[in-house]
């Protein structure tokens, strides 16, 4: 019962869902049809390379900072890879881990930690059968002006730090 | 013990920041990418302008350069007189890859695309120098 319930909350956070027609006792949750679309989020003018880059450096300094070793991915609104490196040290699996990441937050216009949430405590296993889905927090839009310019990945430690990093390359890059 | 050079993400951004001035001075647009001797991405960057398909390939031109340790332009003429080497698995034979070579040791590939083929290989050869 308690995760049905936690069920319908992702559900409604993540399809945008109509709050105001909770679904009734006993009915399916993904049978109500919400009247707006889920993460509306137009996708605009792609990142440049400098500001890419500058993300990059912020993840690559946060890492740094804490002893941290990250693949960091930068791709554009159309989900194309535009900037990557890897720190010292780090893990081999991690490089496509990181792209696919910063990859899918651009695709399904949402961060990967959704994705996560969504499993784990929703329990919505079907995204896993969702092409190119990454359930793994650590994957983050850019957004310039309300349209999606682009997104970056990293991968190297657990979901968390590896989400720390991401969080500062976006804050390194995200207008103001 | 047997020791190795490898390459740090230092050098990686003194090979890419050579390149994009090759690039830039020519007034070019391109992708660089950096392969370990493993054949795995190091370090990549698009200029504004490249396309998403001179990422794709400028990482196999590298991947192909790192791993068998030769330039891909020496594949394209090989291929040239010798077709089967087309079958070649995982094998890239378009100029623009350059084995990253140090005290004799291939310690990565530099990948390039975007423009012509040889100029690809002259900005990855701009790169490369720049390690000194």
């Amino acid at each position: 019962m308690k995760r049905i319930a936690v069920a319908v909350a992702f559900a409604a956070c993540a399809l945008g869902a109509a709050a105001q027609q909770p679904p009734a006792a006993g009915q399916n949750p993904r049978d109500v049809v919400p009247d707006k679309m889920p993460f509306d989020v137009p996708y605009g003018a792609p990142v440049s390379l400098d500001r890419a880059q500058a993300a990059i450096n912020a993840a690559v300094a946060e890492s740094k900072k804490r002893g941290w070793k990250m693949n960091v991915a930068v791709v554009d609104s159309g989900a194309n890879l535009v900037a990557f490196a890897r720190m010292d040290g780090a893990q081999l699996g991690s490089i496509a881990i990181a792209e696919h990441k910063a990859r899918a937050a651009a695709k399904f216009r949402r961060e990967t930690k959704l994705f996560e949430s969504g499993i784990q405590e929703g329990n919505l296993h079907y995204l896993l059968t969702l092409d190119d889905v990454i359930a793994s927090r650590g994957g983050i839009l850019i957004i310039d002006n309300g349209q999606i310019a682009g997104a970056v990945g990293c991968s190297g430690g657990t979901g968390s730090q590896d989400e720390v990093a991401c969080k500062a390359a976006i804050e390194a890059v995200t207008k103001r | 013990m047997k020791q190795r050079p490898m390459l740090t993400l230092e050098d990686c951004k003194k090979i890419t920041a050579a390149a994009e001035a090759e690039a830039r001075r020519n007034n070019w647009n391109v992708c660089i990418a950096i392969l370990d001797d493993g054949g795995h991405l190091l370090h990549l960057a698009r200029m504004d302008g490249a396309t998403p398909a001179n990422s794709r390939i400028a990482v196999e031109k590298g991947r192909t350069a790192a791993e068998t340790r030769r330039s891909t332009a020496n594949w394209q003429e090989r291929v040239a007189k010798r077709t089967e080497l087309l079958r070649m698995p995982g094998v890239t034979p378009v100029q623009g890859g350059l084995p990253i070579v140090v005290d004799g040791t291939c310690v990565g590939g530099v990948g390039i695309s975007g423009v012509q083929s040889h100029e690809d290989e002259q900005i990855a050869a701009a790169g490369i120098k720049a390690l000194g």
